[in-house]
């Protein structure tokens, strides 16, 4: 019974998307491990958290997109605006209902950036790619105008949450397990279920009464607001803006989706497996600067490790069916 | 068959009226030195995109968003080599190009057989460029531009035009003869037009998919050799505003995102309209993160032009 | 179930220029199958995706249950119970049976999650339906890219059933069902007729229509030409309704056999992912035909040998075994392959017609291109094939669907082929362009050049070819020639029976 149990578990975990990048998380985690000594103490494993936790939020978004059939380049310039509105409207003395005004201004603003991403996607059916490029131009340059040098700071009651840890809890945690809980009810709606339909065959998903368009627009609303809600935790995170803050996040952004077995072609993969590829990256950063690479060379390791990584399945095909033919 | 105004045509025209609004705001603007001084920018915006329009043309959802990064490495290779010595020149531009050959048959091997989507293969190789700059220079740049590069490059050399624009019109006609009379130019319009067709007329795909950002990755790092004659100072990111105006001066030329159409006379005179945008924003003292928002709005307005997908309802 | 009626009086669509639909009739009514026939453009399809609100109609109208109604979409005519099972596959192939089949109408329960597990069971009842038919049993958990063609279609099938449509349009559904499949589907058909459902069918097959129909439309030219009831009809006199001026035009091509019997090409035991072992010879000036139901790897037996896909077995070129990975190589080897799948496949669509015909020849002409010499040697070839065009340098997709397709021949005659593997090329071309193409045939078979000639055109087979070899299920089962090359012996072996 048990043994029947714990088979038919294997084998529902070997049928997921995301088994690919369990596996490679579980290998740098020990890699990473045998590295540093202190790896498996909370104080490591909690930074690490509170790093990347604003990469998880933002990935989450980008793989609605990418699930839905686009691409979002401008969600790093969408962070940016949004730290940089919510330091000139609080300053280090704001009061809580400036803090909530602020929040609410950077959310909106964060949403509004999607659905005109959307709304040119959707609905002009302009080419997503150069369209987000074409509109990161736009919100990077309107971050700057907000803010030209980097700079301002937030209330401390403000930050201190990002910290805290509640029911003994770290707070990137319970972040993580909300962004777990919606994506999975989000999947168990019609909206979810569209938005593999639009992403896997549009036509197809067309023929059969699914508002495509909309289902379209409404990826890169989410996506505006997951790289809102990004910013807000990184601001939270480390209590001062700058105009260039995010712009550094895309790439990972869409890499963490891949690593996370999402397939760039749309219609497939999902949140869950996209967390883990936010892991996956900081687990090879992490390896990097405890392998004691030069600083000036960590660039380049890094990125021909991802090059690598996102090589892999390509590399492995190729010589697959070289065997066969 | 409706017949479309050429998009090179509109281009031009919309660079000449541009031309003499830049004058009505400011009389000196449409002096002949500051009109050199633009098609002088123009050129090496153009140079840059020059490989873009072949990595768009070949399809595929081709780009290639490494032209920055690379811009700043060939710089920064030439910069080490030249040394401010007329000698090393030949060596510095060698050097340079063969450094974007081999970056850019990687990025072609890892679209046409490891099947990496153009955008995330090229976006990643920008990292690894960038990190090859750091590694290599390790933070500190030694080196020099030398005389006569600059001179080649910036300084009038017949009739008051600079050099510059002499090797951009012989470039711009070898380029038209890659594209027109060259096998291999055929071939890149059959595989962005339809690669199951080309493929069952015995194109090999593969290898005009790697030629071509093999090519664009060798121009690039041209352009950062002409960069270097202007400015005689490299720093490590010098390239990188130069990726979206190199996919702006592509489309605004005409070339069609999804692959098979497009011309080198479209994005030269693309090149042209951008520089002139930039020229008088400046004039106007916009600043840099005005110039930005502007240009990104131009880019989406180009969309609308021309770079519209199908519809689902027919 | 209430009764019900439909009826689509004068339907008229215009596409640009060309009349689609010139004078389109039909009617159904609850508890019976009507058919509708015609001939290759003679505007089936369009009346069925007017009928379905697919295609908006320039003039005519459409009464439901003696209403006029107007559909401005397929969800307006699926709201009022019209639900159509097309051709084109309108599945999504990363998502499941179950998923497939309720997309765009999902059960919702409790805060909008969906009810997957009420959906699952309803789509096992569905599949339940077609139990027993498949190869492999149908879980509605499987993601629908794992499926055949055939089982993909019964999904189709059950995708429209999930709708509970009062009038049912099954346009060409049974093309890639097999005949126990088929059979399955006519009981079920009986069913729902007897449960007041109105059934259209349409269909290329004669023995299906007089098995199934109950009353049958015929369509010729745009226009209804007859509504009737079947049984008043004999088979000949149905075909009479359907084409004008008989089949005499096509046998026209017909020749002696091949003079010599110098042997060209031997393929022994030809295998790839649908086929199994194929083998055969082909000698210098003969045509031989391909035949058989759709998408029994005739077009892959013409891809491997053109290098295209990978294959196992042996390939022989004048006695000498050749390997062919690429198409490159066929090429070196003078083979060439005119696919008929034009747009797809056979075109560059927004290329000039003198880039398109010169595509597998640049290398000839050297560096620079010598394209005054180019645009001579084109010349040739479009006098050759008598082609109507603006210029060498306006787009093809400015030509015709028959000038289209005499540029893909074209493009492989600048190269002088010794074997020629058509796929199906007179697909959608029109009756002149037709005889003109067998023409070109029979001049490159007396040149000596050797044709393999896939058709799903019975009558083309016959009429052209010297010999035709029949393939079911990737497997040759017939090398039908001279007395046996009669319809019926083709249609038997169609289907499987290697008489």
């Amino acid at each position: 019974m048990k043994a029947a149990l714990n088979s038919g578990l294997l084998r529902r975990l070997g049928r997921q998307y995301f088994l690919f990048s369990l596996l490679l998380l579980i290998l740098g985690v020990i890699i990473n491990a045998s590295l540093q000594q202190n790896f498996f103490k909370p104080i490591a494993l909690v930074g690490l958290l509170r790093t990347y936790l604003p990469l998880v939020l933002l990935a989450a978004g980008q793989t609605v997109v990418i699930i839905g059939g686009g691409i979002d380049l401008s969600v790093g310039a969408i962070v940016s605006m949004v730290n940089v509105i919510l330091v000139t409207r609080m300053g280090a003395d704001a009061t809580q209902s400036q803090v909530l005004t602020a929040l609410a201004f950077g959310i909106l603003a964060g949403t509004l950036a999607g659905a005109l991403n959307g709304a040119c996607i959707a609905f002009l059916r302009f080419q997503p790619l150069v369209t987000t490029f074409a509109t990161t131009s736009i919100f990077a340059g309107i971050a700057v105008w907000i803010l030209p040098r980097p700079g301002g700071s937030v209330p401390d009651f403000f930050m201190q949450p990002y910290r805290s840890a509640p029911l003994g809890v770290t707070f990137p945690l319970w972040v993580i397990l909300g962004v777990a809980l919606i994506w999975w009810y989000l999947r168990s709606t019609r909206f979810g279920r569209y938005l593999y339909a639009a992403g896997g065959d549009a036509y197809a998903a067309y023929m059969s009464a699914v508002p495509v368009e909309w289902i379209k627009f409404f990826s890169y609303v989410i996506s505006g607001l997951m790289a809102a809600l990004s910013g807000v935790l990184l601001t939270m995170s480390i209590g001062t803006g700058s105009a260039l803050i995010g712009l550094d996040m895309t790439m990972p952004s869409i890499v963490s989706v891949v690593l996370g077995g999402t397939a760039l072609s749309g219609g497939a993969g999902g949140v869950i497996g996209t967390i883990l590829g936010v892991f996956i990256l900081a687990i090879i950063r992490n390896i990097i600067s405890f392998a004691n690479v030069p600083s000036w060379w960590q660039t380049l390791v890094n990125g021909l490790v991802v090059m690598l990584i996102l090589a892999g399945p390509g590399l492995w095909a190729l010589i697959r069916g070289r065997r066969e033919a | 068959m409706k017949r479309r105004i050429s998009p090179t045509l509109i281009a031009l025209a919309l660079a000449v009226f541009l031309f003499f609004v830049g004058g009505l705001i400011q009389p000196g603007f449409t002096s002949f030195e500051l009109a050199m001084n633009i098609l002088r920018l123009a050129a090496f915006l153009g140079i840059v995109a020059a490989g873009q329009t072949l990595v768009i043309i070949s399809g595929g959802e081709g780009i290639d968003l490494s032209v920055g990064a690379m811009v700043t490495l060939g710089a920064i290779i030439s910069y080490g080599l030249i040394s401010k010595r007329d000698d090393r020149i030949l060596i510095g531009l060698l050097a340079s190009l063969g450094a974007g050959m081999i970056i850019g048959t990687f990025n072609g091997i890892g679209v046409a057989y490891l099947r990496i989507p153009p955008l995330v293969m090229t976006l990643g190789m920008a990292t690894v460029i960038q990190g090859l700059i750091f590694a290599v220079t390790q933070g500190s740049l030694e080196g020099g531009s030398a005389p006569l590069l600059s001179k080649i490059t910036t300084e009038p050399l017949l009739f008051g035009i600079p050099g510059i624009l002499y090797i951009w019109a012989a470039f711009a006609g070898l380029m038209w003869l890659l594209l027109q009379r060259t096998r291999y130019g055929k071939n890149l319009f059959a595989i962005g037009t339809n690669r199951v067709t080309a493929r069952l007329s015995g194109v090999n795909v593969n290898a005009t998919v790697i030629t071509t950002y093999m090519l664009c990755s060798t121009l690039a790092s041209f352009g950062g050799f002409i960069f270097l004659g202007y400015y005689e100072r490299v720093f490590l990111n010098l390239g990188n505003p130069y990726t979206l105006p190199s996919i702006a001066a592509v489309v605004m030329g005409g070339t069609v995102l999804s692959g098979g159409v497009g011309s080198y006379w479209g994005t030269m005179a693309g090149s042209i309209v951008l520089t002139l945008i930039t020229s008088l924003l400046t004039t106007l003292r916009m600043e840099e993160h005005l110039r930005q928002i502007v240009y990104g709005a131009i880019l989406l307005v180009l969309l609308a032009a021309y770079g519209r997908q199908r519809a689902l309802r027919q | 179930m209430n009764k019900v009626s439909l009826s689509a009086q004068h339907l008229v669509k215009h596409y640009g220029g060309v009349v689609a639909l010139a004078d389109g009739n039909l009617e159904v009514n609850a508890g019976e199958v009507m058919t509708l026939v015609g001939a290759n453009g003679s505007g089936k399809s369009t009346l069925g995706k007017i009928v379905t609100g697919v295609v908006a109609p320039d003039g005519g109208r459409l009464l439901l249950n003696d209403r006029e109604v107007v559909f401005r979409s397929p969800q307006a005519a699926r709201a009022l119970g019209i639900v159509a099972v097309y051709q084109e596959l309108s599945l999504v192939p990363r998502m499941t049976i179950a998923e497939n089949i309720w997309l765009g109408h999902e059960r919702q329960g409790a805060g909008a999650i969906l009810r997957d597990t009420e959906m699952r069971k309803k789509t096992q009842e569905l599949l339940a339906l077609f139990e027993g038919t498949t190869h492999n049993h149908l879980d509605p958990d499987l993601p629908v890219a794992s499926l055949s063609p055939g089982e993909k279609q019964i999904v189709e099938i059950l995708k429209a059933l999930s709708w509970q449509p009062s009038i049912l349009f099954l346009d060409e559904a049974t093309a890639s069902l097999d005949s126990r499949q088929v059979n399955r589907l006519f009981e079920l058909i009986h069913e729902w007729k007897r449960q007041g459902m109105a059934i259209v069918f349409i269909s290329h097959r004669l023995d299906e229509i007089y098995r199934i129909a109950d009353r049958v439309t015929v369509l010729r030219n745009g226009r209804t030409v007859a509504i009737a009831p079947i049984n008043e009809l004999s088979q000949p006199e149905l075909i009479n309704l359907m084409i004008e001026g008989g089949i005499a035009a096509r046998t026209n091509g017909k020749q002696p056999g091949p003079t010599q019997t110098e042997e060209i090409l031997r393929v022994d035991a030809l295998s790839t992912t649908t086929l199994r072992g194929v083998s055969f010879v082909l000698r210098r000036g003969e045509l031989v035909g391909l035949g058989g139901l759709q998408g029994q790897g005739q077009t892959e037996l013409l891809l491997a040998l053109f290098g295209a896909i990978p294959y196992t077995g042996r390939i022989f070129l004048h006695g000498q075994p050749i390997t062919l990975h690429r198409p490159q190589e066929a090429m070196r080897h003078q083979i060439a392959y005119v696919p008929g799948e034009r747009n797809t496949a056979g075109l560059l669509p927004i290329q000039s017609i003198l880039d398109n015909l010169l595509l597998p020849s640049w290398k000839q002409y050297g560096f620079p291109l010598r394209i005054r010499q180019a645009q001579e040697d084109a010349t040739r070839v479009t006098n050759v094939l008598k082609l109507v065009m603006a210029g060498l340098d306006a787009p093809v997709n400015t030509l015709s669907g028959g000038n289209a397709q005499k540029v893909v021949l074209g493009k492989w005659l600048l190269r002088r082929p010794k074997i020629l593997l058509l796929d199906d090329p007179t697909k959608g071309v029109d009756v002149g362009t037709k005889s003109e193409f067998y023409k070109i045939l029979s001049e490159l078979r007396a040149e000596g050049t050797s044709i393999l000639f896939y058709s799903t055109d019975d009558e083309e087979l016959l009429g052209l070819c010297d010999r035709v070899l029949v393939l079911h299920d990737g497997k040759i089962t017939a090398d039908l020639s001279g007395e046996r090359l009669v319809h019926s012996e083709l249609v038997a072996a169609s289907m499987g029976s290697s008489a």
